[in-house]
């Protein structure tokens, strides 16, 4: 089986690996006879009238485009303090308990605070996206500058390059792979805030489209937003993994990412 | 003879180790080296041979003593002193030719002429068909070769290496010490050479100052005379080799002893 899987190559073993997820998620729903749990066939059917329509279409890109804000808001400001806190030991000692404690705090349950503060609008969502996807960024680019080998800037302290040049020139890019791997952290954790921002700031959005369909017992369309979702993340992730293996090609080999996803 | 290239008056590095007791690293070390001279380091592991080149580099700041390069006293890294280091240190993201080329771009030279210098140092160093490869395609021995071209190619009045082919396996080792001769035979660089390997030491050096362990001071300054340019199967039948060789695991044995001893 294995083997036979080999042969076929990582994107035939992905259909089939999904495709028997859908199986046995057919065979199952058929067996409980559960409202909550339509099978997939009914689910499926969904997804084409979903996206056929401009509103839920709207939502869904509405959704979309706070994730990217926050995400590169996140860009701008993580990857330096994360990287200040790797060559500099104060600034570590000073921000490293903050993000030690602020680490395992789902951002999610800040969003009820957040929203007394700036509302229930846009503002609110990208920034506890924000918050979501800075944490890892932070920590990975930290990690990352950390490790950079000294003998690196030594070679080009000894070349002449002044400081400044050496923190873009050496530090950036020698913490490349970990600041994105942080990324790659940091884009499952903006789906899931994004989504999860929006069950509780029922506005607009993906979420929203989903837990509308919840409240009026639309069992069918609740799993269809979640293929939707699923599919978005797995794209994402798919596209986001081709950009980082053209960036740092040169790399040695080391453990693949942690999040799980396609293009393995 | 003038004005020494290094010198080295009354060097000391005292470290402060994780419990904070402090540990003397180097004591008192006194080391001149003549333009042009190859000095090698010999030491067993832990006796700061490493720490004293990266205070010459000027990577590592001295606690006390002072450290002159034709003249000048060494307050930070420079172009005039080139370190090779035993992991080779290249830069990752660049290529070959990239990495060789990067310290004269940094000083400025035209990207040309750069490219035409550091293609005719690949070509000395055999891998003028490896310019577009990265460094991980490499083997240790191609890397370091990489290495030493790379600062070779800024053309540093002094190298400074540490352990250079000590990653390396024995072949290795001995093919690219054959080529590192022929090359400073040919231009006559000053060079500090860090190493525990007493053939190598012997095989490469003017002058070896061997150097006992925690705190490290120095031993004794072998003069080594033999003839240049040195071939090493000449040089393994040569009475005097032998010698140089046999006095030279003495004093680093009696450095194990007494290390033991104390």
């Amino acid at each position: 089986m294995k083997s036979a899987l080999r042969k076929l190559g990582p994107a035939a073993s992905t259909v089939l690996s999904l495709g028997a997820l859908l199986v046995l998620w057919e065979i199952l729903a058929r067996l409980a006879q559960i409202d909550g749990f339509p099978p997939a066939t009914e689910a499926l059917v969904q997804v084409p009238l979903i996206l056929g329509e401009r509103e839920s279409l709207a939502s869904i890109g509405a959704s979309l485009w706070r994730m990217f804000l926050g995400g590169a808001l996140a860009l701008c400001f993580a990857v330096p303090v994360g990287l200040a806190m790797g060559r500099n030991k104060r600034i570590a000692q000073a921000l490293n308990p903050v993000l030690t404690a602020a680490y395992p705090i789902p951002k999610a349950a800040l969003m009820p605070i957040i929203m007394l503060w700036f509302g229930v609008g846009d503002l609110s969502k990208v920034l506890v996206i924000f918050l979501g996807v800075s944490l890892p960024l932070i920590y990975h680019s930290f990690h990352g500058a950390h490790a950079v080998d000294e003998k690196l800037l030594w070679s080009a302290m000894a070349m002449g390059m002044k400081p400044v040049a050496r923190l873009f020139k050496v530090v950036l890019p020698s913490a490349l792979p970990d600041v994105l791997l942080g990324c790659r952290v940091g884009l499952a954790m903006a789906l899931i805030v994004m989504i999860s921002s929006e069950m509780i700031a029922r506005q607009s959005g993906a979420g929203d489209l989903l837990f509308n369909a919840l409240d009026m017992a639309l069992y069918g369309d609740v799993y269809a937003m979640i293929v939707i979702l699923a599919a978005i993340g797995f794209v994402l992730d798919w596209v986001f993994e081709r950009v980082r293996r053209r960036l740092v090609h040169w790399a040695e080999s080391r453990q693949d990412a942690m999040v799980p996803g396609g293009g393995v | 003879m003038s004005e020494p290239m290094i010198a080295i008056q009354g060097l000391t590095k005292r470290f402060s180790t994780a419990d904070g007791r402090r540990h003397l690293a180097i004591d008192d070390v006194n080391v001149e080296v003549a333009e042009g001279e190859f000095v090698s380091i010999l030491g067993p592991s832990g006796c700061g041979k490493s720490t004293l080149l990266y205070m010459v580099g000027g990577f590592v700041a001295p606690s006390s003593g002072a450290i002159t390069v034709q003249g000048r006293p060494v307050t930070g890294p420079g172009p005039d002193r080139g370190p090779v280091f035993q992991e080779f240190a290249l830069f990752p993201w660049k290529t070959v030719l990239e990495n060789v080329m990067y310290g004269l771009r940094q000083q400025g030279v035209s990207k040309a002429e750069a490219e035409a210098r550091a293609r005719a140092l690949l070509d000395m160093v055999h891998l003028k068909d490896f310019a577009d490869f990265y460094p991980k395609e490499l083997s240790g021995g191609m890397r370091q070769r990489v290495a030493i071209a790379r600062t070779l190619a800024y053309q540093p009045q002094i190298l400074l290496m540490d352990e250079p082919f000590g990653a390396l396996d024995a072949h290795t080792r001995t093919v690219l010490q054959n080529e590192l001769l022929g090359i400073w035979e040919r231009d006559r660089k000053t060079v500090l050479f860090v190493t525990h390997g007493v053939d190598e030491a012997v095989f490469l050096s003017d002058r070896v100052v061997v150097m006992t362990r925690a705190p490290g001071r120095i031993k004794k300054v072998v003069e080594i005379d033999l003839p240049r340019p040195r071939v090493r199967a000449e040089l393994l039948v040569n009475r005097r080799y032998q010698e140089y060789i046999v006095e030279l695991e003495q004093l680093i044995e009696d450095v194990h002893l007494e290390a033991a001893g104390a």
